[in-house]
């Protein structure tokens, strides 16, 4: 029971234990970020949100900075956890109104969300998703606190609805005075600047990416005497289930070693079954409902061919992972997609159900006649394209610009919003804006900065508990366990 | 924000594609920038004229309002007789009935293949159905007051024409809706006539610029939009006139309302096409065009 | 051996820690808060007189002022009896267990005692508790059915609602008496009644 502590809180206790200290390579960096991303969508929750958060962290970590994740509690999952490499995830109990996103008052998660900033010793706030209203009040208190302040957005909007008039507005107010903005793909870029009133220059883009270990191709799996292409997607109106439900008949009847396999759940499945007992496709069509993510790999190799029917879509990493496996893929030209795979690897088609239906029969011909590349071959190729450590270095880029901006004072913040944003709703946001700082002054009044403390990092203080510690297996383990929970 | 700088000296092209690192900081901004960018692809150019065409519909169902309340406020001061009433408007629906015929030669009654017997027959039992229970109608507001009897029917007559088919394609139109709250405005202010055959044809003659006016209307509209425009005027002068026989004011206010709205709106409509700006992308969400319901049927 | 040092809690009030090593396998840490001072027992008093003398100008019943007396009165026994915590003690017994007194500003005093046969681990938490995010030390006790398992979790210097002070040095004083087996909870059950 030697008392490692007695030396007292003045001498540096772990410094003689640990020779190789974990710290040295954010040591050795001059700028080493205090990275907090905020979103409501993170695991348990699935998605490409919250994949995109999870990976990046990991590669940042990895690179050296500090990264946590603020998200909304999850059912009983509340507090505080670790996830691999200690990764802290802050689950806060804010009230989940819609479609997993919090309500938004811009001013109640304004005393948890500065706790944290502060404990942490935050230095970019980084928000993800223009869907999660969590995400924009971490933006505007970020804002008021004075932080660097980093948007993803992972979606496309049009403008022609009422809705999307309303949202767009929303977002110019929320991106008028944040540092830098990330779009997934150009097409993204572009409409992000459109909605938002934005400085291109201020908007980078920085694709997604899959992890092309997780998707190998396994040409055994799939039997060569018929053709089977496959489907994962949810099943709703904006992924083209009703383009799906056209052309499995109509490709079914003229080949009749066709066989189809659909991946995934949702409101639109009914059609797909009603197809499915009316042209008698029971043995040729098989829905496997919701699919894990773990599982996505095991279906697409049984494949031939991937088909993508979605009517918008800013990355789609769907078929960025089919082509990982080494299926040709068949995908509507629609968003970003265009970009997203080279001509080689890819046939786009309308999003009609006469145009896909003639792709998927090129796609066939191709197959038949051996045109198409073997499966290792295109694994090859794809795997190079999108990797998560290349989007941490460029993510890393933004976020050294940042840190180098000045965030812009109260008042040229208010004359920010009422010049950019409109006469009425800049002055309103304007107004809320102000309300906050007092907020934050009556908070800090309550609760000085210097008496909140600090966290310890997942790492121990001084990055004690790493590497040579027993305990830090357990750690692991226990994260582990987090995640599959 | 790519570290490496264009270090060959032979121009390097932007290309918008992902898949490939390309020599350009991240955030850099070609002239190919939002070139796919698209605005007002689907607006309509609009001809003054024309709008003020179409904007007749609106001003006929005004005036049928109108009429119907003239009418009304003379049957109940006693100005006019029912069976005057009653005469002409029997004599005017034999009219419209000949013309309705008339002006697409009977093609629209092979469509429809109804025969005149069979309208004979509806009308016949629409008369003796209204005549029958004209005493209920007469009584059965006798314990509302006459005020809610007023506003419920200037609500039900507003809500007419809020919901009237004017030919627009949106959610709130019901021509169901429409008639059926005229039909009940014309029933409670019939109620407060005189007598049972007074209620009887007030809403027979509610019935006939209701239901049957428009449907004239629509017909000599596509038919011969010249003489739709001689009867829009005559009708919206006769309406005027009476009107003026009651009160001035009402009279100057809703010629300024015919006008504003056949005249003003149009203009502003047209004025106000300069500031539009819808934008269009490949972001936008595709529309699936075709009828998918073919495979299920 | 005896040292004292002096930390803030997690609202910033001041709290001495008072450490004592009878023996390498005995020693006893106390945590002290201020006594209840006047000037702010005053001041709530004089609040709440003049809220209900307010109250008594408006509707001119006098049984406000006497029930206002009466609240006063009981709300300060209860607080000094239920709620305020002058000093809390952990005594530490290397071969029989873990003591933890708590005294009230009213002279109560609680006392738990916990066998060592049944302490599994003893580890910092980290929990969201209102609008704040606090750690706390806990003990975990054994399962006596499954080993592995964890059947309670005691947590250890509650001082009411400021549950530890956590100075700004690493790792804290009272953790560095035990081995450092220091490692990270999952958070789950306590932060569940933090919430």
């Amino acid at each position: 029971m030697a008392c490692r502590g007695r030396g007292g809180p003045g001498q540096p206790p772990s410094a003689a234990l640990s020779p190789v200290s974990p710290g040295s390579l954010s040591a050795s960096r001059t700028s080493a970020h205090n990275i907090c991303m905020v979103s409501d969508f993170f695991y348990p929750n699935m998605g490409g949100v919250e994949s995109h958060i999870y990976q990046l962290s990991q590669c940042l970590i990895e690179r050296g900075h500090k990264v946590i994740v603020v998200t909304h509690a999850y059912g009983t999952r509340k507090g505080i956890r670790y996830l691999t490499n200690g990764l802290k995830v802050y689950y806060l109990p804010l009230k989940v109104m819609y479609n997993q996103s919090t309500a938004t008052t811009l001013f109640h998660s304004l005393p948890l969300l500065r706790y944290i900033f502060v404990r942490e010793r935050v230095t970019i706030i980084h928000s993800h998703s223009s869907f999660s209203a969590m995400a924009h009040d971490a933006l505007f208190h970020a804002k008021t606190m004075g932080l660097q302040t980093v948007f993803t957005d992972h979606s496309l909007f049009g403008f022609a609805d009422v809705s999307s008039v309303l949202t767009n507005k929303l977002l110019t107010v929320s991106l008028c005075d944040t540092n830098h903005i990330i779009c997934v793909s150009f097409t993204s870029k572009e409409n992000t600047v459109l909605r938002a009133a934005l400085n291109p220059e201020i908007v980078s883009v920085i694709p997604n990416a899959v992890d092309p270990t997780d998707f190998t191709p396994d040409p055994f799996r799939r039997h060569d005497s018929i053709i089977t292409v496959i489907v994962v997607s949810r099943l709703v109106y904006r992924k083209g289930t009703d383009l799906l439900s056209g052309i499995i008949p109509e490709l079914c009847q003229k080949y009749p070693d066709l066989h189809f396999i659909i991946g995934g759940e949702g409101p639109k499945r009914i059609i797909l079954e009603e197809v499915r007992e009316r042209y008698q496709l029971h043995d040729r069509v098989r829905l496997l409902g919701a699919l894990e993510h773990k599982d996505v790999r095991n279906v697409l190799v049984q494949g031939h061919i991937f088909l993508n029917t979605s009517l918008t879509e800013a990355f789609c990493m769907a078929i960025v992972e089919a082509a990982s496996c080494g299926l040709q893929v068949v995908s509507t030209r629609v968003g970003g997609i265009p970009e997203v795979l080279p001509e080689s690897l890819i046939i786009l088609c309308e999003p009609s159900v006469k145009s896909l239906c003639e792709g998927l029969e090129k796609a066939i011909f191709q197959l038949r006649s051996g045109m198409l590349p073997a499966p290792e071959d295109i694994h090859n190729i794809v795997k190079t394209f999108y990797t998560w450590r290349n989007v941490a270095e460029r993510t890393e880029k933004v976020y050294d610009r940042v840190a180098e901006e000045a965030v812009l004072p109260m008042d040229q913040r208010l004359d920010r919003l009422i010049s950019h944003c409109g006469p009425v709703t800049g002055y309103i946001f304007a107004l809320l804006a102000v309300f906050n700082f007092l907020f934050l002054v009556l908070l800090r009044w309550i609760i000085p900065d210097s008496i909140i403390d600090v966290a310890v990092d997942a790492t121990g203080p001084r990055g004690t508990w790493t590497h040579q510690h027993p305990h830090s297996e357990d750690k692991v383990e226990d994260s582990g366990k987090c995640k599959t929970r | 924000m790519c570290a490496q700088p264009v270090t060959n000296t032979k121009e390097v092209r932007w290309q918008k594609v992902l898949y490939e690192r390309q020599p350009f900081p991240d955030n850099y901004v070609d002239r190919r920038f939002l070139e796919e960018l698209r605005k007002n692809i689907y607006a309509r150019k609009y001809q003054y004229w024309a709008v003020v065409f179409e904007s007749s519909v609106v001003v006929q169902q005004l005036c049928s309002v109108c009429v119907f309340v003239v009418i009304w406020w003379y049957m109940d001061e006693g100005l006019l007789a029912p069976h005057w009433l009653f005469g002409t408007g029997l004599a005017s629906s034999l009219i419209g009935y000949v013309l309705f015929d008339l002006i697409d030669g009977g093609e629209g009654r092979k469509k429809s293949g109804r025969t005149r017997w069979a309208d004979l027959k509806s009308a016949l039992v629409f008369i003796t159905f209204t005549y029958g229970f004209s005493p209920v109608l007469k009584t059965l507001t006798e314990s509302v007051s006459t005020d809610t009897i007023y506003a419920m029917s200037v609500f039900m007559l507003l809500g007419h024409l809020i919901f009237f088919d004017y030919g627009a394609n949106a959610a709130i139109v019901s021509s169901t809706l429409s008639l059926n709250m005229a039909i009940f405005a014309s029933v409670c202010l019939a109620s407060r006539l005189p007598r049972s055959l007074h209620a009887f044809i007030m809403v027979t003659f509610a019935i006939q610029i209701f239901a049957l006016w428009p449907m004239l209307q629509k017909k000599l509209k596509a038919r011969t939009p010249r003489s739709y425009v001689g009867v829009t005027l005559l009708f919206a002068f006769s309406a005027l006139g009476g009107l003026l026989s009651i009160s001035v004011v009402g009279a100057i206010l809703f010629a300024l309302l015919l006008i504003s709205i056949s005249c003003l709106c149009p203009f502003y409509l047209i004025r106000l096409q300069l500031f539009k700006e819808n934008i269009h992308g490949p972001w936008d969400e595709a529309e699936i065009k075709e009828d998918l319901s073919r495979f299920l049927s | 051996m005896e040292d004292e040092q002096s930390f803030s809690d997690i609202c910033g009030g001041r709290l001495a820690l008072q450490r004592r090593y009878y023996s390498p396998s005995c020693r006893e840490f106390c945590l002290s808060c201020p006594r209840l001072s006047l000037r702010s027992l005053t001041a709530v008093t004089c609040s709440v007189w003049l809220a209900a003398y307010g109250l008594f100008t408006l509707c001119e019943n006098s049984m406000v002022l006497s029930a206002a007396i009466f609240i006063t009165l009981v709300g300060l026994l209860g607080y000094l009896h239920f709620v305020k915590i002058d000093q809390e003690t952990l005594l530490i017994i290397d071969s029989l267990g873990i003591q933890m007194t708590s005294s009230y500003a009213s002279g109560k005093e609680s006392t738990t005692f916990i066998e060592m046969s049944k302490v599994k681990d003893i580890v910092i938490n980290e929990a969201i508790y209102m609008q704040k995010v606090i750690y706390y030390l806990c003990i975990l006790l054994k399962d006596p059915v499954e080993p592995q398992g964890v059947s309670q979790v005691v947590p250890v210097f509650q001082v009411s609602t400021e549950p530890l002070p956590f100075p700004q040095c690493n790792p804290p004083p009272v953790l560095s008496a035990f081995p450092p087996r220091l490692f990270f909870s999952r958070g789950g059950n306590l932060c569940g009644q933090s919430m």
